[in-house]
């Protein structure tokens, strides 16, 4: 191995390398609203519906259980945060001599090694060409970036430290090139790369459908609206910030939510999706109501008080259906075969050290790391030999949790409201603006139904 | 309404040592057969099933099956407070969410009632089919214990394999390399001792030495040691319970990673 690359080269790159890490150590931890995301994006609302009505769906795990696993990772989310999070301060970002970012390397590097140290088997999946219905949430989001870029600069004239960091993050965007970068790198370090045609979330889900990968990581809620049977989050926090894995999982939540997959999209796309705009005024809880209800969007739109609620104008929810339930992916995943290989390490030095201003002994270091992962990666699991089974015995507390007396209620008011559907609506819709006292009037009415 | 009442309570005590470090929260079963339990670690690598069979108690009562979710970590706190003579008895009431532990002093003059909360706890039962092992180890149990500490202080896994000389305990490590053979050897004298083979076929399996020394745990137990491997299955470490049953550990092998394919031009460093 030759390594072309002067001493003191190195010293100046490890003193500015000691100084970006104090950066991003300081303001990593001490701002967690960081790491969200300025501009929404998937579905809204849906992790708090789901834990309020389909709690069983989600479970925390330990970042290490996922040993052996292989995992589709939305690889444009996660370069998203890096730019946003990865050494840091003010409008200041970790660059290497040619004055070009280099965030992105850095934060892929450090964490696909983090994954592939606890024994995952990374496939970063990266986006293609959106579709045409994203594209006006991708003006609205550009326009935001523009306001931010405005006010980055009236902030940086005032001298305003908080407002300079805040706005300089809602300017971030991925581009070719940070997306050319990363590939390269992940290249090099024997990583597998797959480009979806279009949406990564996409891909990611037809993935795990097929069995390919295990469960999908992303920060995107979408992944569940595409179906992919395991969905991961915070699986690519930093470990410095403690969050557990949460998994969720499909089956679980139509289960518990007693909805088909159409209706689920149909759900996902009435709470906000990035296709379309949604009803105004109606938000993740009504959505639920009114699909329990009518059990899809057309019959929603034939029985709800339109008066109320305006329908935008131009509603294309069946083509943002269409794109979820046939979503432009690769055609041959069945020979699609995913490697992964011993790292490049003569590259990665050419690619990291000598081009991109990376520390030569941390890059080493790094290199020996992912070595010694491949040999850790073999650990069995028992579910591969043993077969779950119902176990016959019944637990002797009979479990008569608060979640389950709710979701009652919700199921009997639902079918209250079969008894005399448009009356009950129309006033409980009347009366939707005081929605508690809507919903006592509606479980009072059902009562007085009953005899009660 | 179940109870179960044991003269010997320090059997309750050490069943607990074997499992807490491996398993966190559990469901007990109970049956009219007996009270069992069958756990997976958080990782989902190793097992232990657990089986006393309601014989074995001095008082054995269970008018339905039932499964009582515990943490472990938490009965073994209660079960510290019993004295190593006392008689101990476990007791629940249908419908109830606590279950409670008594223990009576061997002379009857002290009795302590301690109660604790039971959980919900969503566990799933895994089918263990019956199997016929390629090789079945039979050795004391304090012997396999050392083994296995020994080799921890040099390496992460350890590999077993059977042959008709013996069974060979090998790892590897930063500092060196460690084998250790044990001959067949069946003194008449003292059974316990003796290290006993039965080989259909030699085999040769890779482990996680962490996991390994959780099951030693069981040693208090038993005086020896049952390991039955297959090269196709999680191997068992067994531990006889005199006269009311068993604890079996299985635990999944390190498998050569199929993926693995070196690139050309770089040297891969796998031996």
């Amino acid at each position: 191995m030759s390594i072309d690359i002067s001493r003191r080269f190195v010293k100046e790159r490890r003193r500015e390398e000691l100084q970006e890490e104090r950066n991003s150590a300081l303001t990593t931890p001490a701002s967690p609203v960081s790491v969200k995301q300025p501009i929404p994006m998937g579905i809204k609302g849906l992790t708090k519906l789901l834990a309020d009505n389909a709690p069983k769906c989600m479970k925390e795990q330990k970042f290490e259980s996922y040993f052996g696993r292989k995992i589709a990772i939305d690889a444009s989310m996660s370069i998203y945060q890096f730019l946003i999070v990865v050494g840091r301060s003010g409008t200041e970002m970790l660059t290497n001599e040619a004055g070009e970012v280099t965030s992105h390397l850095q934060g892929m590097f450090s964490r696909t090694i983090r994954l592939l140290e606890a024994g995952l088997k990374p496939v970063y999946v990266f986006d293609g060409k959106p579709p045409d219905l994203k594209k006006q949430e991708l003006a609205k989001r550009f326009s935001k970036r523009a306001d931010a870029t405005e006010d980055l600069a009236a902030a940086i004239e005032a001298g305003e430290k908080e407002d300079i960091e805040k706005f300089s993050k809602r300017t971030v965007k991925v581009t070719k090139q940070h997306n050319e970068d990363c590939k390269k790198l992940l290249g090099l370090m024997g990583v597998p790369v797959i480009e979806a045609p279009s949406e990564a979330e996409a891909e990611c889900a037809v993935l795990c459908k097929n069995g390919k990968v295990y469960a999908v990581a992303s920060e995107d809620m979408d992944s569940l609206t595409f179906g992919a049977p395991r969905f991961l989050r915070h699986l690519m926090d930093p470990s410095s910030r403690k969050i557990p894995v949460m998994e969720f999982e499909v089956s679980k939540i139509l289960q518990e939510l007693n909805l088909t997959m159409d209706q689920f999209i149909d759900l996902c796309i009435l709470c906000g999706c990035d296709y379309c705009d949604s009803i105004r005024g109606i938000g993740g809880q009504t959505a639920l109501k009114l699909i329990h209800q009518f059990g899809s969007i057309e019959n929603i739109l034939e029985n709800i008080n339109k008066e109320r609620y305006q329908i935008p104008e131009d509603w294309p929810y069946q083509e943002a259906r269409r794109l979820f339930k046939e979503p432009a992916v690769s055609a041959n995943h069945e020979q699609l075969e995913i490697k992964w290989t011993s790292p490049d390490e003569e590259g990665l030095i050419t690619f990291l050290v000598n081009e991109n201003g990376f520390n030569l002994d941390r890059v080493i270091k790094a290199i020996e790391k992912i070595k010694a992962a491949k040999n850790k990666s073999a650990q069995g699991r028992l579910e591969s030999f043993f077969k779950p089974v119902v176990s016959t015995s019944l637990p002797i507390k009979r479990k008569e949790t608060l979640e389950k007396a709710s979701r009652e209620t919700v199921n009997k008011k639902s079918k209250a409201n079969d008894r005399s559907p448009a009356q009950l609506l129309e006033l409980a819709f009347r009366l939707s603006t005081f929605s508690y006292v809507s919903e006592h009037f509606v479980r009072l009415s059902f009562l007085k139904g009953r005899g009660y | 309404m179940l109870e179960l009442r044991l003269v010997q309570g320090s059997l309750f005590k050490k069943v607990m040592e074997a499992i807490k470090d491996l398993v966190t929260d559990a469901n007990f079963d109970c049956s009219a057969t007996g009270f069992s339990l069958q756990a997976m670690d958080s990782s989902h690598v190793a097992l232990v099933a657990l089986l006393l069979r309601s014989e074995g108690f001095d008082h054995y009562r269970c008018d339905r099956n039932l499964s009582m979710g515990m943490n472990l970590g938490n009965m073994s706190k209660m079960l510290k407070c019993a004295g190593a003579d006392d008689i101990i008895t476990l007791k629940a009431d249908d419908g109830s969410d606590t279950v409670t532990f008594m223990f009576e002093s061997p002379n009857q003059d002290k009795i302590a009632d301690f109660e604790m909360k039971l959980m919900d706890i969503d566990s799933e039962h895994l089918g263990i089919p019956e199997a016929e092992y390629q090789a079945i180890v039979r050795m004391p149990s304090n012997e396999f214990s050392r083994i296995c500490k020994d080799l921890s202080s040099i390496g992460d896994t350890v590999v077993i394999s059977v042959t008709k000389e013996g069974v060979k305990f090998s790892t590897r490590g930063d500092i060196g390399t460690a084998n250790i053979v044990c001959r067949q050897n069946m003194s008449v004298d003292k059974p316990d001792e003796a290290v006993i083979i039965e080989m259909q076929e030699p085999v040769t399996l890779t482990f996680a030495l962490r996991y390994m020394n959780s099951f030693t745990k069981a040693s208090p137990l038993s005086n020896t040691v049952t390991i039955s491997l297959s090269s196709d299955l999680p191997v068992v470490v067994e531990y006889k319970i005199a006269e009311m049953g068993y604890i079996r550990y299985y635990l999944a092998p390190k498998i050569e990673d199929e993926d693995e394919e070196p690139k050309p031009g770089v040297k891969n460093e796998r031996d």
